[in-house]
This record gives structure tokens, sequence and C-alpha cells, in this order.
């Protein structure tokens, strides 16, 4: 059975061969380990394509999520100069901006000044907003504009015409044989990056009716996008909305102004397309699963379990077995970045025992692989999984 | 009747910052933290009273609704707002010497850690305990803390990281910090970052959330 079908299966809480296996990866990690160096995985659709096929056939994923939209062919004209400093790359732009690389982790992208751009929620049109992308390589910007080509878009023409190349370049280099999956950001969280989270979260009780209407725009435009990345082939969506727990947000302001607008992305995306929507929050979920499963979704991401977040995973699985697949659970810090060898068996078969029977569970770290874990507990985590997995 | 300083304590709990601000929506078109400890000031009610018995009480209130999960980040960001507006006006009996704070609290996010809200939250809270708080902001170099230290040398110092990448910079910082101030105390937090970690990285308390800080700071003073 290919991984493509293996996870397929379990995202519609069946149960396939065995368990599958598929983490998502930081950035910083492919940086360091997938032999392609930061610039190419940044800049460009195929180096980023290839950076999650290495460390997808490495670690034995089924599946792959596509973590970073497509870039622009062109991105090199809008380059001044390139300095590398220590361990520090950092790329000038024309326009006197600048990013900066670290080896480990996600670039940033500041001001000539040093800032990082927000615009104030005083500043903003709702009617002016469709989707932000806070990584894309121009940074947060508004009204919001695609790269540096200052080119405003709307409507069906929002967003650019490479904007899926990554997802298509791993479809047709992995020739069907593992999922892959997109990604697009929650309303709220579109939101949160927009404004910063400090002002975005005290205006949401400031000015709760502007951010309202801020939220319905986005929605829009996550639907487009979403939809647009299943027309491209992608076997999944995922919807990473990571500040929705309870780490931020009580359960009346998540039915307020989260669950709304992930409900209506994944209806959007579902009339348009037949293939899983599903949603990553990070943190504390576990006194929100029931909201979650009312928005529609598919699946569930991430569960992280104490201390970094609050699932109890045989309760979590008590709750949602045979309405939506699960996959995460194993805490990427504590069990996966700073275990040994008996850690991580006992994790994965913890994770095994309690939710393998009936299918509908795929493998995971809870949230993201931290950068500097050790390939090798990665591939651990996969043969563990692999060997343990089975149902028959 | 409610004496003026409860109104102040009331309004900070709530985050009532002024009279235009709009929320709490059952406070609108009432004066707000920042109007009646204007008012407060010219009274004649000493900042010590304003400080302790407005700020610190209500802000002792808050620490522990959030950590009863009673109220939320955003919550928990006006009250913060609303003392900070209205401690502008202590700010002169501050700088005279008037009023003293019971210590210096000097924070920030550890180098290559662009993340803040948490940072922010623990400052905010230990400003509303009655510390006087250096926020250093995020991304701050171990040699930036250790100026810092040398200009207050009887400070106690926070760091924060979100990421697992950057919380190793946390050891760093903390052996160039007891390098040269052997007696200082330093407390971590941070999402990936627990009692373990705090043990070997040489720290001396790591705050699960912002109120642990305020706890701990409490014994020190």
């Amino acid at each position: 059975m290919t991984g493509k079908k293996r996870m397929d299966i379990a995202m519609h809480c069946g149960q396939p061969d065995r368990v599958p296996v598929m983490c998502q990866l930081s950035i910083g990690h492919y940086f360091l380990y997938s032999g392609i160096d930061r610039l190419t995985i940044w800049f460009t659709s195929e180096g980023f394509a290839d950076a999650l096929i290495a460390l997808q056939r490495r670690y034995n994923f089924d599946g792959i999520l596509v973590n970073l939209h497509g870039r622009p062919p062109d991105w090199k004209k809008y380059v001044e100069n390139i300095e590398e400093q220590n361990d520090e790359i950092c790329v000038r732009w024309k326009n006197g901006c600048y990013t900066k690389f670290p080896a480990d982790d996600n670039p940033h992208y500041y001001q000539a000044d040093g800032t990082v751009y927000h615009p104030e929620l005083s500043e903003i049109e709702p009617e002016k907003l469709y989707y932000i992308d806070p990584w894309q390589i121009s940074g947060i910007n508004y009204p919001f504009t695609w790269d540096f080509s200052g080119e405003e878009r709307s409507g069906v023409n929002f967003f650019p015409e490479y904007i899926n190349d990554t997802i298509k370049k791993v479809i047709e280099k992995t020739n069907g044989a593992v999922s892959v999956h997109g990604e697009v950001y929650s309303p709220f969280s579109q939101l949160l990056e927009l404004l910063n989270y400090e002002e975005a979260l005290m205006a949401l009780l400031m000015d709760p009716g502007k951010i309202h209407a801020c939220l319905e725009a986005l929605t829009q435009g996550t639907i487009h996008l979403g939809i647009s990345e299943a027309q491209s082939g992608a076997d999944a969506v995922l919807i990473s909305s990571a500040f929705a727990g309870s780490g931020f947000l009580s359960r009346e302001q998540y039915e307020e102004f989260v669950m709304p607008y992930e409900k209506k992305v994944i209806r959007g995306i579902k009339e348009k397309s037949d293939i899983p929507v599903y949603t990553h929050t990070c943190g504390g979920i576990g006194d929100r699963l029931d909201l979650m499963m009312d928005t529609g979704t598919n699946g569930i991401d991430t569960l992280d379990p104490p201390p970094l977040g609050t699932v109890e995973f045989e309760n979590a699985i008590a709750q949602t077995k045979g309405k939506v697949f699960i996959k995460g659970n194993i805490d990427a810090v504590n069990e996966l970045l700073n275990g040994n060898e008996e850690i991580i068996r006992n994790a994965v078969m913890k994770r095994l025992n309690i939710a393998k029977a009936g299918g509908g569970y795929i493998l995971s770290t809870a949230c993201s692989v931290s950068p500097r874990t050790d390939p090798a507990n990665l591939e651990l985590l996969g043969r563990l999984g692999i060997e343990n997995g089975r149902y028959d | 009747m409610e004496s003026l300083l409860d109104k102040i304590a009331h309004c900070v709990e709530e985050g009532k910052i002024n009279r235009s601000s709009p929320y709490p929506p059952e406070m609108k078109d009432q004066d707000g933290a920042d109007e009646l400890t204007q008012w407060a000031v010219k009274q004649g009610i000493s900042p010590d009273d304003i400080l302790q018995n407005g700020f610190i009480r209500a802000m002792d209130k808050v620490g522990k609704k959030f950590s009863e999960h009673k109220i939320f980040v955003p919550q928990m960001l006006m009250s913060a707002k609303a003392m900070s507006v209205a401690m502008e006006h202590l700010k002169p009996f501050f700088q005279s010497g008037e009023t003293k704070r019971r210590g210096v609290f000097i924070i920030g996010t550890v180098t290559g850690d662009l993340h803040e809200i948490g940072k922010n939250l623990a400052a905010m809270m230990i400003e509303g305990s009655g510390w006087e708080v250096i926020n250093l902001g995020k991304d701050v170099r171990k040699e930036k803390f250790v100026q810092a230290v040398h200009k207050h040398p009887d400070c106690v110092v926070g760091l924060s990281a979100l990421l697992t990448t950057t919380m190793i910079h946390m050891a760093d910082t903390i052996r160039a910090l007891k390098e040269e101030f052997p007696q200082l105390r330093i407390i971590i937090g941070g999402a990936p970052v627990n009692q373990e970690f705090c043990d070997n990285a040489g720290a001396d308390f790591y705050a699960a959330d912002p109120q642990a800080a305020v706890v701990y700071l409490k014994q020190l003073s």
C-alpha cells in the first residue's frame, strides 16, 4: 500500500495496513538536515520541494505537509546583495529592507530601520483584506501584496500563479507515492500575524465588530486558497490555527472569533473538493475538542500533551474516535528533541496502544519537530511506527 | 461607598483604560484608570497608596484569575494596559524617589527569539506587583543583559524563550550573568522550558506562568 493510500484511509477514519507516520517538520530542520542550502529552500519552490522529499524519504513518512507557498521565480531581481557572517545570512533587498536567516530557524523580514511592520487596526479597511501570508518573502504588508512586485491583486486574481508551485512539484516528484498536504492559515491566525499578537488580542475586546468584519473578509481568501490547493492536486488541506488554544483564548472567545470562520473555511473548501480538511491548533485544546469537531473538520492535528499542552490522550481518543482522524500527541520537545531511544520507544508504543485500534490515527509529533532534533530520533520514530503500527 | 482607590483597582482589574475606551462595554462613558489615577494624585492621595491599594491589589487578582483560567490573555492584556497608562501619573514620584518600588526586574527574550507576548505578559504582571521593570525587548544578546545588570546590580533577571532553538541561548546567558554576578537571581519561563531545564541551566526559578514569577518575587522583596 502506498503512503498516499494509507493516509487517505486513515484520514477517512479507516484502518489501513498500518498506522501511517507523518510529522510536520520545522523549516529550521530542513535548513539543518536536508542537505539543501537555506536560500534555496526559502526562496525557490523547487528547492523547498526537494527538501521536503529528502526528509520524507529519510524518515519514511507517509505524507508531506507543504508548509510554505510557492515562490516567485524572479526573486533574485529584487536582491541588492547577500551577506554572510558567522552562522547568519542577511539578504539585503533593493527596497532597503532585509531578511535575516538564522542557521536553524525561519528567516525574518525587516524594514530598513530594523523594525517588523504591522499596521494599526485603525488603518485597516476590512474590505481590503483577503489573505495574509506571514511567511511570504516580503513579509507582512497592507494592503497585502505578494513578493516585491507591489502589484495589488483582488478577487479571483489575488493569488499569484506560482502560489501552488511547490505542491505541484512535490506531487510530480513523488509520483503518487505519498500524501501531499497543502496549508492555509486560519483567518484568526492571519489577523494575529497582521496586527501583531498583543494588539490583535486586545482588539477582540476593544473593537469586536471590526474584528469580525476582518475575519469575514479573510475567510473568503482562505477558502479560495484552500480550493486552489485542492485543484493543484493536494490530498488534504491543513488549517494552521496556532493561536486558538486555551493558552490564548477562552472557550467562549474560541466560539466567537475562531469557530465560525473555520467552519466556513472547511465548508467552503469542501463545496468544491472532496479532500479532507483538518485543523492544527497548538497547546491547550483539551477543553475544546468538541468545538473543534463542530467546525466540520476531518481531523485534529497536534494534541499537545502536558506540559506543552492540555490533551489527555486517552480521553481525547475516546471523545473523537470514528468522528475525526487524529494526528499527533508525541511531545516534540520532551520526548523527541530531548528523548533517548527508550523514551522515544515508550512514546511511540504508548500512542499506538491508545490510538491504533480501529484506525483513524496518524503517528506524529504534536507540534512541529524542533529544528535541532537529531535525525536519528526521527528515523527511530518512523521505524517504530512501521514495525508496531501494523493491523494484521 | 467605594473609595477612589477601590475605583482605580476596579478599572485595572476590568481593563478600563480611560473614558474613551469602549471596553468593558458595561463601563462605557465612565472614567478609567487613567483619569481616576490623575484625580487621585491631584487629591493628594499618596502615590504609595495608589500603587499598593490601586494597582498592586488589582493586578494580584488579575494574576490569580489568569492562573485559574477565569480570564485569558486578551483580558489580562487589557488590565495590564490600564495599569501601565495609569502608572504614567506615578512616574514623577518614582523618579524623585518619593515612592519606592520593590526592586528592579530586568527581562528580555533571549537572542534569536522574536516572540515576546509571554515575556510582555510577565513584565506587565511583575510591574503590577510593584517592581520597576526594565524590558530589554526581544532577541536580546547576553552582553546586553550583562550590561543592564551592571547598571542595576541588585536586580532580578527574567529570561524568556518560546522556541526550542533559542532556549539553548538561555543557558549561555545564565552562564555569562552568573560568572559576573554570582548572587544574581534569574527566573526563566517559556513554552519549551521546564524545571529540569531550569536546574540544568543554572537558573534560580522556573516560572510556569507570570503569576508564578510574581509569587517568587514577593518572597524576595
